[in-house]
This record gives structure tokens, C-alpha cells and sequence, in this order.
């Protein structure tokens, strides 16, 4: 039986990577296990093992070239089946691919290609696919030998690997019987699926349960993630994996700030939404961001993208979870105008009518953790956004001003920035520009 | 904004052109005669009132002197604008175009250069296959020649001037059925692609391609009157449920292929619909270039809709089956699915 070497899927952001040598000649005997050729990847040299022992029968890539990644790029051929090899460096032909390709012999009945055409003998094998088709199937791992063809002359397209995966995704493969132990058991066979072509047996699926019995302390409810926590999951486990993310801390004495708002406060009318320390926070940083851009930005990994325009977005504690609605151009409105329009926002998600266009566009979020006596904290970037600042709560305490020790109102400011968009001297820059606000508010006027 | 139909745009052209630089001037065969239509196709008609017949200049029935005219004039300095009757004629001034204006920049190091725009009508409009030649992939293959087929009024106005102000020369191709329907020289079966064309100046840069139509399902390939027949073969396949992106590229050399290719990559599926034969056609360009450089995008063979490898026909049936037309299309869009 010969086996696919196969390029493995090493790193989550390539799909392909450069096959620097082979370890191993065309004939030479390889033992499962031992390194059998050499990739590159953005990070490293890897060797990589032999699938299996036997032959190296044929080799489907040179050293030096770019392979996608779940590509076959040789074969191994069992020590009695292995045929004299050729002194040929070319690949073998399609004949020579023994075992994988015999499900296709199967479809192809009459041995004809595309357009009816008797097919030479080393062609019967062939699976006729369209190369977007075969792009598609690549990039998926989809096994082409099960994919139907509906395309023009009998070929699979692009719409046959989609249903496939359609398919997949919904049902996986499994034994009738593993079907009704996972149902009865209310487990998503989909969970324990990580093989296209492999059956989950009822084995699996018993495994599958007793590990989740184990795993779980006794008394544990499941409840399936609703959408928005699984929005939040994803987003906050993405912002971890993919950027690389600094939190800097920093105490400002907010005495003034706390003194200023009093006076505004007591010039306010009944109509007027009285302003928390959030709206002036998101007043002092988003005229400082325009100030910042490098702050003001997003990325996708490729590219930083810094924006003209600053839209500051607020975390909020509802019921369905952790919601970030927008505050559009917050540089350019005023105190009361910031208030109000913030107030509406979390009064629509807290009632959960707020749109999906409210909770997307923001360039930096704010999530404040004071009102909960929370002091500072490490909070995670809201993607693709480059910072985020948490806000501690302010509370009166011993200080150092002007020479006296005396008692001051103090909080901390906890700024979490992307490395990859920003270094650290601009971003303690930023927050030193915050702090100064918040302790010389008058210096917002300038 | 004013409508017009593409022989008036043109008009238009060349009498901006002309009132803005002395060294414009018209050649041709019957342009500026008295009681004449004004070309073949109506296109100088009265520009010799305002012009005179020195910059309005008829010759005698010889394509080669006036291939030689404007080239010798192109090469001291002046910007002709020449037309033949009929573009099947370029060929009586093929080694003028091929060997001379095409090759003396490159030849003496940039040291000459031939500003001249050739104007040419093409398409079978029922005058038999000395009248009707599609003639574009001749010129295409020849390197120094810029060609520009303008498909309504306002690319028409805008890539004529572009042409006129370009260094090199540019064969401007127009389709006999695109002109207007109205008119003493309209052409049985005419179209009328009356369109809007800006009262202010502008040019339509040479190179830039348009999508006519947007869809996601196949990229439909299509110039001069073909474009028209593109647009309602995508009519019909959007009955069926097929969405279909209709590219002009206005400009063939040089083209703009990433327009093309940004399309293919989107739908997977293309068709080329021209009104030349097949072998060795322009279509048959497109689709090497999208069978190179695209492949992996894919999703079906690549379709050329063209005419069949004879003389355009004189019987006026024969000819209904030589041109290809929506139908085609379709039944070719089809295919692929």
C-alpha cells in the first residue's frame, strides 16, 4: 500500500511554505519516523517524518520550490510493491499513483475523459476538476475522489467542493450507531470530527463523552454560547492569538477632573444627561488621538490602517454579554453632546435594539471598570483596533502634591496597545497626554 | 450634458481638436466634397465650412497616397487624423502602417515620432466580404500601433481627442452599425447608441477598460457591437438566474488586462464575444492571457463567441448567421455551467 507524503499544515497563517531539501532520494529506503525532508516556515526550519516505511518511490517536488501546505509532494511504496525506479528526476505519471486514486477509476466507468474521448491508459485514473475547483479543494482539504461532479463535461467545479463542504459541515461522518449515542448524549458530532474521510465510531463518541465527564466538576449545566457570546469568544480569543499586545498602567490624580465636573454639574439643566467620568474620558481621548494617530488605527495583520477619522467605542455590560457601541467623530462634539448620545447608545444595548452598524467602525475603545471598584486591569484589544484604554475607578487616597503629603482623588488608567501597530514610547506618550488632561482639564481648551 | 450618437461625438472630436491646434488636420477620401455626406459615414460632414479645404482635405481614390500623406505629414510635425471608407482598405496601406509608422520611433531611438490617428470603420453591414472585415487582431499584433475601439458616443469623443494628442499612432476602429441609425449613410440594422456626452472638455484616457455590467457568475468580454449584444445576451441569462459582467475594454493596445483579470477572478467563467474570425483572433488573445495568468481561477474552459473562419458573407442571411449575436452568447454562457 503506498502512502502520500503530505506537506503539513504547520503554521495557521501560511498555506504554503518552502521545501528546502530533500533527506531522502528517489529509491531509497525510508523508515516511518525518520526525517524525510526539510520545510521553511515564517518561523523556522522543520525536518519533517516519514508517514511510513518503504520506498521512496517518486517525488513530486524539488528542493527549493514553494509547496501548498496538505499538498502531496512524493510517495511512499511499500518494499514489494515499489517498482524499479527510473532514472527519470521527473515526476512518474498519473499511472504511478497507485492506491488513492483507484475511487476515481470508479466514476470514470467507460475510461473516458471530458468530452466523452477515450482516455490513454495513464489518464483513467484522472479526477477532472476545474483549477478553481482544485485551488478550492486544496485550500479546504477536501479529497477530490469524494467530491460529485456536476460541472461542464463531467468535471467537478468550484459549486461541487461547496456543497461538499456544505455537506461536511453539517453531517459528519459517522456509524449509525455513534449518530444515536452522540444524539441521545447531546453531542455535536461536528466536535469531534477533525478527519473529512475518517468515520467517528461509537468508540469516538464514547470517548468523546467521558472526556467531558471528566473535564467537568460535578453539578456543571451546559449551555450552548449564544451568538453574541460567541461573537465576544471569537473576537477576544482572535485579538490574543494575533496580536501582540502590551497593557502599560499609569496613576493619575484626577482632583481636578472631579472638582471640574462638579461645577459643570451644578450648571446643568433638568433635559441635560448629566456627564460620568466616561464621557469626559471619551472627550479627553479622542481629541487626544487625533493627536496620536498611530493610536487611531487598524490593522489586518498586513497592513496598518490609520484613520482620519476618530470613532470611539464604549464597552457596555448587558445582559447578553459585553457589547462595544460607537461613539462616530467623538473629537469633534462637545461634553453634553457625547453624554447624551452615549446614554442613548447603552439604553439601545441594553435593551437589545442597538444595530450591528452602532457596535462596528470604532478606531479605540474605552471599557471603564471603575463603577465596579475595579483599580486597573489588563483589558483585551477590540479587533482590529490597535489600543484600548481601561479606566480604574477614581478614589480618594494619600498623594504627594505640590510637596504635601495630603489626600487626593487618584485613579489608573490601563492602556493595552498592539505591538505590531505601535511601540511602547508612543503609546506611554499617548497615555502620558491622557493623564495630563485628566489632571490639568483646562488644558482642553488649548 | 447633450446626446448624440457616435458619428456626431466624433464630429464633435475632431472640431474641438482642430480649433485647439492648428497642426490637426483631416484626410480622406470624399470628407469635405461639396454635396458630399461628409465621409462614408458622415462623420466630417460640414467641418470643411469651418475649416476650409486645406485642413478638410479630399483625395483622390487612393489609400496609399493617403497613408502616405499623413504619415509624411505626422513625421514633420503635423497631427492628421486619416480615414478610410472602409477599414477593409488598411490593407492597401498595410506596409505604410506596418513598416513605417509603427517602427520609426522605435527605430530612430525616439529621435521621430508619428502622431497620427488612423480612422477606420469595420463590421458586415450587407456589403460583402470587401466591406465588412473586423480587422482589429491585424493591428493589435503590431508592436508601435495604439488601437482603440470606442463603443458609444461618449468614448467616442473622448478616446478620439486622446488619440489625436497621442505620440504615436492609433488606429481608431468604429463599427459602421454604431454610428446612428438616422442619417443618409445609416446602415441597414443600424443601432442608435445615442448617449450622453459632457458640454465640458474631457478625454477618455487610452487603456482603461469599463465594466458595463456588473455580475458574479461569468465575465463577458465584448467590444464595439458586440458589447451591445453582450449586454443583451446578459439580459437574457439574468431571466435565468445568471449574472453575467459585461467588460468593455475600449482600448486594445494597450489593454487593461487587470480589469479583465479582476473579473475572471471574481466569476471563474469567461466568454469572448467578437465579430472577427476565429483563428488567430483578438478573442483568442484574451484568452491566452487569462488561461496564463488567471488559471487557477477557473471554474470552466474559456468560450470565444466569433465569427466562423469564412468571408464575411453577402446574402443578408448568411451574414445574420456569420455575425455572432446574443443567442450565441448565451447558448456559450451556458455551456460553461
Amino acid at each position: 500500500m503506498a502512502v502520500d507524503i503530505i506537506v503539513p499544515p504547520l503554521s495557521q497563517t501560511m498555506d504554503s511554505v518552502l521545501l528546502v531539501e530533500w533527506l531522502k532520494a528517489v529509491g531509497d529506503e525510508v523508515v516511518k519516523g525518520e526525517p524525510l525532508f526539510v520545510i521553511e516556515t515564517d518561523k523556522a526550519h522543520l525536518e519533517i517524518e516519514a508517514p511510513a516505511s518503504g520506498i521512496l518511490q517518486e517525488v513530486l517536488a524539488q528542493a527549493g520550490s514553494e509547496v501548498a501546505v496538505r499538498s502531496t509532494i512524493g510517495v511512499i511504496a511499500s518494499a514489494d510493491e515499489a517498482r524499479p525506479v527510473s532514472p527519470r528526476p521527473e515526476p512518474a505519471p498519473e499511472a504511478a499513483r497507485p492506491a488513492s486514486r483507484a475511487a476515481t477509476a470508479a466514476r470514470h466507468p467507460a475510461a473516458t475523459g471530458p468530452g466523452g474521448q477515450l482516455l490513454p491508459a495513464e489518464r483513467q485514473q484522472r479526477i477532472f476538476a476545474s483549477p478553481r475547483a482544485r485551488r478550492l479543494a486544496q485550500q479546504e482539504g477536501v479529497p477530490l475522489d469524494e467530491v460529485q461532479a456536476t460541472g461542464p463535461q463531467q468535471m467537478i467545479v468550484e459549486r461541487d467542493i461547496r456543497a461538499y463542504l456544505a455537506q461536511r459541515k453539517a453531517v459528519p461522518k459517522a456509524t449509525p450507531v455513534a449518530r444515536r449515542v452522540a444524539e441521545a448524549a447531546g453531542l455535536d458530532l461536528a466536535t469531534l470530527a477533525p478527519l473529512p474521510a475518517a468515520r467517528i465510531t461509537r468508540a469516538d463518541v464514547e470517548a468523546a463523552l467521558a472526556a467531558r465527564e471528566a473535564a467537568a466538576p460535578a453539578g456543571v449545566q451546559w449551555v450552548d454560547l449564544s451568538p453574541t457570546r460567541r461573537t465576544i469568544a471569537c473576537r477576544m480569543a482572535e485579538s490574543q492569538q494575533a496580536a501582540a499586545e502590551v497593557t502599560l498602567t499609569r496613576q493619575a490624580d484626577a482632583t481636578e477632573l472631579v472638582r471640574l465636573r462638579e461645577q459643570i454639574l451644578a450648571e446643568l439643566s433638568e433635559e441635560d444627561t448629566r456627564p460620568t467620568y466616561t464621557d469626559f474620558l471619551v472627550l479627553i481621548v479622542a481629541r487626544q488621538l487625533k493627536r496620536h494617530p498611530h493610536l487611531n488605527a487598524i490593522t489586518d495583520g498586513e497592513r496598518i490602517g490609520l484613520s482620519e477619522e476618530v470613532h470611539v467605542a464604549v464597552a457596555v455590560d448587558t445582559e447578553r454579554g459585553l457589547m462595544a457601541p460607537v461613539l462616530r467623530n467623538a473629537d469633534k462634539k462637545g461634553l453634553l453632546q457625547l453624554a447624551r448620545e452615549r446614554a442613548e447608545l447603552v439604553r439601545r444595548a441594553l435593551d437589545g435594539i442597538i444595530t450591528p452598524e452602532e457596535l462596528s467602525g470604532g478606531t479605540f475603545t474605552i471599557t471603564n471598570l471603575g463603577s465596579l471598584g475595579v483599580d486597573a486591569f489588563t483589558p483585551i484589544i477590540n479587533p482590529p483596533q490597535a489600543a484600548i484604554l481601561g479606566v480604574g475607578r477614581i478614589c480618594p487616597a494619600p498623594a504627594v502634591h505640590e510637596g504635601q503629603l495630603c489626600i487626593r482623588q487618584l485613579m489608573h488608567l490601563s492602556l493595552t496597545f498592539d505591538h505590531r501597530v505601535v511601540d511602547g514610547a508612543p503609546a506611554a506618550r499617548f497615555l502620558g497626554d491622557v493623564v495630563q488632561w485628566i489632571e490639568k482639564p483646562h488644558l482642553i481648551w488649548l | 450634458m447633450a446626446r448624440m450618437s457616435i458619428a456626431e461625438a466624433l464630429r464633435q472630436a475632431i472640431r474641438e481638436e482642430m480649433r485647439r491646434d492648428e497642426r490637426v488636420f483631416c484626410i480622406g477620401e470624399d470628407i469635405g466634397i461639396e454635396g458630399g455626406f461628409g465621409g462614408a459615414f458622415t462623420v466630417t460632414l460640414g467641418l470643411s465650412d469651418e475649416f476650409g479645404h486645406e485642413r478638410i482635405l479630399d483625395t483622390p481614390v487612393s489609400e496609399t497616397a493617403i497613408a502616405g500623406v499623413a504619415i509624411g505629414a505626422a513625421l514633420a510635425g503635423m497631427r492628421p487624423i486619416a480615414d478610410v471608407q472602409y477599414g477593409d482598405f488598411l490593407f492597401c496601406m498595410m506596409d505604410q502602417l506596418a513598416n513605417q509608422a509603427a517602427k520609426l520611433r522605435y527605430m530612430s531611438g525616439g529621435q521621430v515620432s508619428v502622431p497620427l490617428v488612423m480612422r477606420a470603420p469595420v463590421g458586415a453591414t450587407a456589403r460583402g466580404a470587401q466591406h465588412a472585415q473586423s480587422l482589429e487582431a491585424f493591428f493589435c499584433h503590431i508592436p508601435g500601433l495604439k488601437v482603440v475601439a470606442p463603443a458609444t458616443a461618449y468614448d467616442a469623443k473622448g478616446l478620439l481627442k486622446s488619440a489625436v494628442r497621442d505620440d504615436n499612432p492609433v488606429i481608431v476602429f468604429e463599427h459602421k452599425l454604431l454610428y446612428g441609425s438616422k442619417g443618409p449613410r445609416s446602415e441597414r440594422g443600424a443601432l442608435s447608441p445615442i448617449g450622453e456626452v459632457p458640454e465640458e472638455e474631457y478625454l477618455v484616457p487610452i487603456g482603461q477598460g469599463i465594466v458595463r455590467r456588473e455580475g458574479k457568475d461569468v465575465t463577458i468580454v465584448a467590444k464595439l457591437l458586440m458589447m451591445y449584444r453582450a449586454l443583451a445576451a446578459a439580459d437574457i441569462l439574468a431571466e435565468q438566474g445568471i449574472e453575467a459582467e459585461v467588460i468593455d475594454p475600449r482600448t486594445l493596445v494597450p489593454l487593461d488586462k487587470e480589469l479583465i483579470l479582476a473579473s475572471v477572478r471574481k466569476t471563474g467563467r469567461l466568454v469572448i464575444a467578437e465579430e472577427d474570425n476565429l483563428t488567430g483572433g483578438w478573442a483568442a488573445e484574451i484568452a491566452a492571457i487569462v488561461a496564463d495568468e488567471a488559471f487557477i481561477w477557473l471554474d470552466a474552459p474559456i468560450k470565444r463567441v466569433s465569427a466562423p473562419d469564412v468571408p464575411p458573407p453577402f446574402a443578408p442571411l448568411l451574414e445574420r448567421e456569420y455575425v455572432p449575436n446574443e443567442e450565441k452568447i448565451v447558448a456559450a454562457v451556458l455551456s460553461l455551467f
